[in-house]
């Protein structure tokens, strides 16, 4: 019994940060319909940002945190204004080679600016430190990754079902012409919606930089991971993408309580026989590139 | 277009570089950019550099000049493109560096056939040395580290231990030869786990650990992010607060050190150098390092790459700077002399490196810096590898 | 653009073998470097079948090069050490691997196909890891050598004979693939990826020639795969990593898709630039690599092959006053 909730809690936490990073890939994928294999890079930002806040400017973990994911959304606007955009009309392959040579100067450049190694975010006394459960220790900033993943995931539930964003937002994607005859601006919605998918990615880094290290190599490393959930919780669909990163979570959690021996041979066994049956994602999605 | 432009400039600056005579080329082969730089990359260049301020760049009125290759990961395919062409357009007389075991092992078939001497500054999987004559190496093994661990742990009157490395060629040999000996003298291994490479959060892993509560557990991971997000976790996890206490080796390498931070503090560990051995040469060493290059720090791999071009000099000097293998190679087997680390020996016989191995405990020291505080010695400790084959 | 089949005096591909004699004597010194790029460049081939032409985007592409190198590796230890059936037993073992997970893996369709060939890749990287008996795992596959091709020519440190074998190999695959790809076969290739429901309709068995095109993208990889082994002595997991595998993708678009040229064009550039910005500054060369691809994107399109045949193309159309 206690390994089960041990493994819940977990995978909760590795979950939380996944869905919060991967989602706007999943909107970027899959409403905006561009490729982006550099998606981590925001990710990573967010949590460099918030280093530097937080040692250089002195900020506390809080204040570093909200400016980081700040300065992370202004990146992912500049990127989608001067770059992404150009090739919305490409073809997908185009987009593979813009992404991956974006993931390539950033990577060079977070290794010029911010050095080759680890950046840890110090935590404030009241995050660090175990929190005893009973049954087992968990540590706090753990509970922190959970508490913000359930915040972001009703706020966008609220911004989805009250207002007429979500709405609006497919139906700049699956109307252009419509959309803007009735004067929605369809080239603010793609800003818009790719610079807040690169802010959340960074708050997810922020949160995951404990078990996600702020390093250089950053992007490349979990490029699949965050795939995986997009692909499993189905192109664009933000709440399959909650589904997935729990999914994937899950099953990797376990199995390094259970049977350790086998390795990741069981994660990506699932993600095969998962994607062969339902293609379009376990949860359904937009036929998307 | 820009791109001719920098092929351009490539062509000429490489051009530029040929050899003058009489000058004496080494190929250093390592990971001079990427995650491994600054734990063995830029270390291998200090220690190089350090060794020549102390003795000069010339041998018997020989110069030597030292031609650097990167190589940031285990590439065996572009590591011996780059020694095949280290000998061949650089006219190189000796290679040294070497990171990974796989690109070590690449190389060997051609430095046997074209006699080149190489050093080996960091692989230390067991078998390495033994595949080509040319080879010599200046840093460690696993089961030279790893057994006095065992012995040091039985010593100390634990008796349950879980094994938990990663899943891959050091990891896989630190574990068999730690369970060997700790099993011989009556120790029992729970459990024997193995991680993927590729695992960020140890968090479960440790857990299922302190749940199964044994005396201690004993690690193997490779530098960076891994042992970086495994210490931690033990921290966080409250393993050290429910008595399971940490046994590894190179985990708490001195580059990485700081970086850790509190969680560091107590963690036990056995490996050939630390950066506060107390002696002569060790200060001298680390003085001249601290004058040419402010604000590096001085780690195993530093100590290597400084012994390991004692080894290129003696070589130099006993074959006059001509080629000769085989002379340069018999000028060195069996030397033994007090480096940084304390006195080592290269076996006559295998060419592997034979010298003390310390117990360290991680503390805080008068500066608030944290060290490597060494507490007791195995000395002389030789491959076991090499026996445990036999 | 098809093209109008001209009366050459000789075939096109013996370009291949007149510029690698060129570079033999401009640089020698590179003889190591441009063995790599010529056995990347078999893999690069199987990869614009699959890609190119027969539409599968594919990141798992490595699973079949670092098979067919153990292959090659294995059979070079444990048996004989020929170096022809080494390479043939690379491509088959590569060829059998992509044709029995296309069962699975072409049941997908954009990014799930993409992610489940990425799954394949690294389950076979698992495996490879953990079967250290084997593969050697971590430490590679190494001390086997390869016997002198034909009986005469032995595998030395110089690397000349490593040279014109695998530059002889690459032209031999090239002649063959542009004589498939033109043929019935590559034609209807062509047509799934542009519209698979009519090819359908027309009673194409259209996933049983993907498959094929699959298995014959395989079949280059292990092919090239086994002559990296062979010219190299050692097969790392390395050549099973998704980066081998991205990498590989990197290089034919950057020198364009269905083409078959555009796999040596980008190969070329690709590894060369590596080669050199390494050695330039080998702390970031990941900039110089990364501003290449966005400026290619941003300035030509489709690749450079197709952006230097447009420029060409809109040349001949001013030039015909047009």
């Amino acid at each position: 019994m206690q390994i089960l909730a041990s493994i819940a809690i977990d995978s909760v936490t590795y979950g939380m940060t996944l869905f919060v990073i991967a989602v706007g890939l999943s909107v970027t994928l899959g409403l905006i319909r561009v490729v982006n294999l550099a998606h981590g890079l925001f990710a990573v930002l967010g949590g460099y940002f918030a280093w530097y806040a937080m040692t250089v400017w002195k900020f506390g973990y809080v204040p570093a945190a909200v400016a980081a994911i700040v300065l992370t959304t202004t990146a992912g606007l500049l990127l989608e204004r001067l770059l992404f955009s150009r090739v919305y009309r490409r073809s997908a392959l185009d987009q593979v080679l813009l992404s991956i040579g974006i993931m390539f100067v950033g990577i060079a450049a977070c290794g010029a600016v911010f050095g080759d190694g680890i950046k840890t975010l110090p935590l404030p006394p009241l995050l660090s430190g175990p929190v005893e459960l009973g049954f087992r220790a968990v540590p706090a900033q753990r509970l922190l990754v959970i508490t913000c993943g359930g915040a972001v995931v009703l706020a966008m539930w609220l911004a989805y079902s009250r207002t007429k964003v979500g709405i609006r937002l497919r139906a700049v994607v699956d109307h252009t012409d419509a959309a803007e005859s009735i004067g929605i601006d369809s080239r603010l919605f793609y800003a818009v919606a790719f610079a807040l998918g690169a802010g959340l990615a960074g708050l997810g880094g922020i949160l995951g930089a404990e078990i996600m290290q702020i390093e250089p190599f950053y992007p490349t490393k979990y490029l699949v991971t965050f795939l995986a959930v997009v692909a499993i919780g189905g192109l664009g669909n933000i709440w399959g993408s909650l589904g997935a990163a729990m999914l994937l979570s899950g099953v990797e959690t376990s199995s390094k309580y259970l049977l350790p021996s086998l390795g990741s041979i069981l994660s990506y066994a699932a993600m095969l026989a998962v994607l062969s049956f339902r293609p379009h994602g376990l949860f359904g999605g937009e036929e998307g590139e | 277009m820009e791109l001719r432009s920098i092929l351009l400039i490539a062509a000429l600056a490489l051009s530029v570089t040929s050899a003058a005579a009489d000058t004496i080329k080494i190929g250093v082969i390592g990971p001079f950019s990427g995650p491994f730089a600054s734990a063995f990359g830029a270390p291998f260049r200090q220690g190089i550099e350090t060794y020549v301020a102390m003795n000069g760049d010339t041998v018997d009125g020989n110069k030597v000049e030292f031609v650097y290759r990167d190589l940031g990961l285990g590439d065996p395919a572009r590591a011996r493109t780059l020694a095949q062409e280290l000998i061949n357009n650089e006219q190189v007389q000796y290679l040294a560096g070497f990171v990974f075991t796989p690109n070590a092992l690449a190389v060997a078939p051609i430095v046997q056939s074209a006699k080149i001497p190489t050093v080996i500054f960091n692989a230390s999987t067991s078998v390495v040395v033994s595949k080509s004559e040319y080879f010599v190496r200046t840093s460690n093994t696993l089961p030279q580290v790893t057994v006095p661990v065992a012995k040091r742990a039985l010593e100390r009157g634990i008796k349950k231990v879980v094994t938990i490395v990663s899943d891959y060629g050091p990891g896989v040999d630190a574990e068999g030869a730690f369970k060997r000996v700790f099993e011989e003298g009556g120790g029992t291994i729970i459990e024997s786990v193995r991680m993927p490479l590729a695992t960020t959060d140890f968090g479960p892993y440790l857990q299922k650990i302190r749940l199964q509560k044994p005396d201690a557990l004993f690690t193997f991971l490779p530098f960076g992010p891994p042992t970086f997000g495994f210490v931690k976790a033990y921290s966080e996890n409250g393993l050290k607060e429910a008595g399971v206490t940490f046994l590894g080796t190179s985990e708490t390498q001195e580059t990485d050190l700081q970086a850790l931070g509190d969680p560091a503090i107590g963690l036990e560990t056995a490996y050939f150098y630390s950066g506060t051995h107390k002696s002569p040469e060790n200060e001298k060493f680390v003085a001249t390092l601290a004058k040419i290059h402010p604000g590096a720090i001085a780690n195993p791999a530093t100590v290597s790459a400084f012994d390991g071009t004692r080894v290129l000099y003696a070589m130099i000097k006993a074959t006059g700077g001509k080629r000769d293998a085989e002379a340069a190679l018999a000028a060195v087997k069996g030397q033994a002399w007090e480096s940084p680390r304390g006195p080592i020996k290269i076996d006559a016989n295998t060419r592997d490196i034979v010298q003390n191995v310390y117990i360290r405990v991680v503390k805080r020291d008068a500066s608030g810096k944290l060290i490597n505080d060494e507490v007791a010695t195995f000395a002389a400790q030789p491959d076991y590898g090499v026996l445990f084959a036999k | 653009m098809t093209q109008v089949h001209s009366k050459r005096l000789a075939p096109l591909e013996l370009a291949v073998p007149l510029a690698a004699a060129a570079l033999w004597v401009i640089a020698p010194g590179q003889l190591g470097l441009l063995t790599q790029i010529a056995t990347t460049a078999v893999v690069v081939l199987g990869l614009d079948v699959v890609v190119g032409y027969a539409g599968i985007v594919t990141l798992g592409h490595a699973a079949f090069v670092g098979v067919g190198g153990y292959a090659a590796g294995l059979l070079a230890l444990h048996v004989f050490a020929e170096p022809i059936s080494g390479l043939l037993f690379g491509a088959v073992a590569g060829a059998a691997l992509a044709f029995l997970t296309g069962f699975v893996v072409l049941r997908g369709r954009g990014l799930s196909l993409i992610m489940m060939t990425v799954a394949v890749a690294q389950i076979v990287l698992e495996i490879a890891n953990k079967s250290r008996k084997w593969t050697g795992g971590d430490d590679g596959l190494s001390g086997f050598e390869v016997s002198p091709l034909f009986g005469i020519f032995p595998f030395d440190f110089t690397g000349k004979v490593a040279y014109v074998y695998s530059v002889a190999v690459l032209t031999i695959c090239l002649f063959a693939l542009r004589r498939i790809m033109r043929s019935p076969f590559g034609l209807t290739c062509v047509g799934i990826r542009e519209d698979r429901v009519r090819m359908s309709a027309m009673g194409c068995d259209v996933s049983g020639h993907l498959r094929l095109a699959y298995a014959l993208g395989g079949a280059l990889a292990g092919l090239g795969g086994a002559l990296s082994a062979q010219t190299v002595q050692v097969v790392g997991l390395h050549s099973l990593s998704f980066t081998t595998s991205a990498e590989a993708l990197v290089m034919l678009i950057l020198g364009g898709t269905g083409r078959l040229w555009g796999a040596l064009v980008g190969t070329a550039l690709f590894m060369t630039l590596h080669h050199v910005a390494a050695e330039l500054d080998p702390f970031r060369w990941m900039f110089a690599i990364g501003g290449l691809l966005i400026a290619v994107v941003l300035v030509a399109p489709s690749g450079i092959v197709n952006g230097v045949l447009g420029k060409v193309e809109l040349w001949r159309e001013r030039r015909a006053g047009l």
